[in-house]
């Protein structure tokens, strides 16, 4: 069973994870494999070339669909109150691909600051130019996941590469 | 950041939005152009070794079923287990019934400027599954373009030239 192993910090834990889950069958889409770091170019291309040729809105629309509909698992459970699947795509990705961030998940608060994008540093290491675009991946694709769900998603630019993605649960008062 | 695992399901949905906009070959031929910054230089150079090496790291990289052989006057590549279609079909959103045409799509001129012609069976758009031959040569790359089309579904044997 593969675990919470990269550097993670949880906090209040006990309110989202459900005795007995098994990781492996947490996300919908198990990925265990190499990973073809390369793809982050053609995404970056993707993005100015449907930004210059349909417009920012389109991308961000085209974004939040796929946020919404290929993440529909996880949306579907953040649609229950239940965040798990949400953490573990954050954790096992961004440790899959030597992310350097920190997660911490408090009450009704995930926070997720990423030190150094992934992404971003696959690109400077091609001697490619980051699109403008780039961090449209993740506001509206985290967006496109809490649509229609009690969760909100806001997501800080701290510097090149660095962010900080906050998920809320929204309290009924 | 959309995971480099999940690039495939981000691109599928790119090609339903395209598809609907009538985008996909104007789409396919910018692809094309950014590709070159990974091949154009090997394939234009090394020619088929160029190629061989190239599919060698995808095979791996991509996690590819792949049967690869650099023979003497082509390269065939028996894609057996297509990672990228089949992570498009793997996928709550639902596959784009053209996705696997991206592959000749960006592939085709790719090859093209660097003076190589590409056969390929397509081995049905809804099959993980597909044969290419590289040449160096024209005429040898037509003759195995007539005999796919003795035994193939015309509509699933392309050429880029």
């Amino acid at each position: 069973m593969r675990g919470f192993s990269s550097p993670v910090f949880f906090l209040n834990i006990e309110f989202f994870i459900t005795e007995g889950i098994d990781n492996e069958k947490m996300l919908r889409y198990q990925e265990n494999n190499e990973l073809h770091r390369d793809f982050h170019g053609t995404t970056n291309t993707t993005l100015n070339y449907i930004a210059e040729n349909y417009g920012v809105d389109a991308l961000k629309a085209l974004l939040r669909k796929t946020g919404h509909d290929v993440y529909k698992s996880i949306r579907v459970k953040l649609e229950k109150g239940d965040a798990s699947e949400l953490i573990e795509h954050l954790n096992w990705f961004f440790y899959r691909e030597n992310g350097k961030f920190q997660l911490t998940v408090d009450g009704n608060e995930i926070r997720f600051e990423v030190f150094e994008c992934p992404a971003h540093k696959h690109l400077k290491s091609l001697g490619m130019e980051i699109s403008p675009y780039s961090c449209l991946q993740t506001s509206e694709v985290n967006a496109g996941m809490c649509e229609g769900t009690c969760w909100t998603s806001s997501v800080e630019i701290l510097g090149e590469g660095h962010c900080m993605q906050i998920f809320r649960k929204k309290v009924d008062k | 950041m959309i995971p480099s695992d999940h690039f495939v399901r981000f691109y599928n949905e790119v090609f339903k939005f395209l598809d609907e906009r009538n985008g996909l070959e104007k789409y396919y031929a910018h692809i094309s152009a950014h590709q070159e910054f990974h091949c154009l230089k090997d394939f234009s150079e090394k020619k088929l070794k160029g190629v061989y090496d190239y599919y060698v790291k995808i095979r791996k990289e991509e996690n590819c079923g792949m049967e690869l052989r650099l023979e003497k006057d082509c390269i065939y590549l028996g894609m057996t287990a297509c990672p990228s279609l089949a992570k498009a079909i793997d996928n709550d959103a639902g596959a784009c019934p053209k996705y696997c045409l991206h592959c000749p799509g960006w592939t085709f001129p790719l090859y093209r400027k660097a003076g190589l012609f590409q056969v390929k069976d397509m081995m049905g758009l809804d099959n993980p599954a597909c044969r290419s031959w590289i040449f160096e040569d024209r005429e040898k790359a037509q003759k195995k373009y007539e005999e796919l089309l003795k035994t193939c579904p015309a509509e699933m044997i392309k050429k880029n030239f």
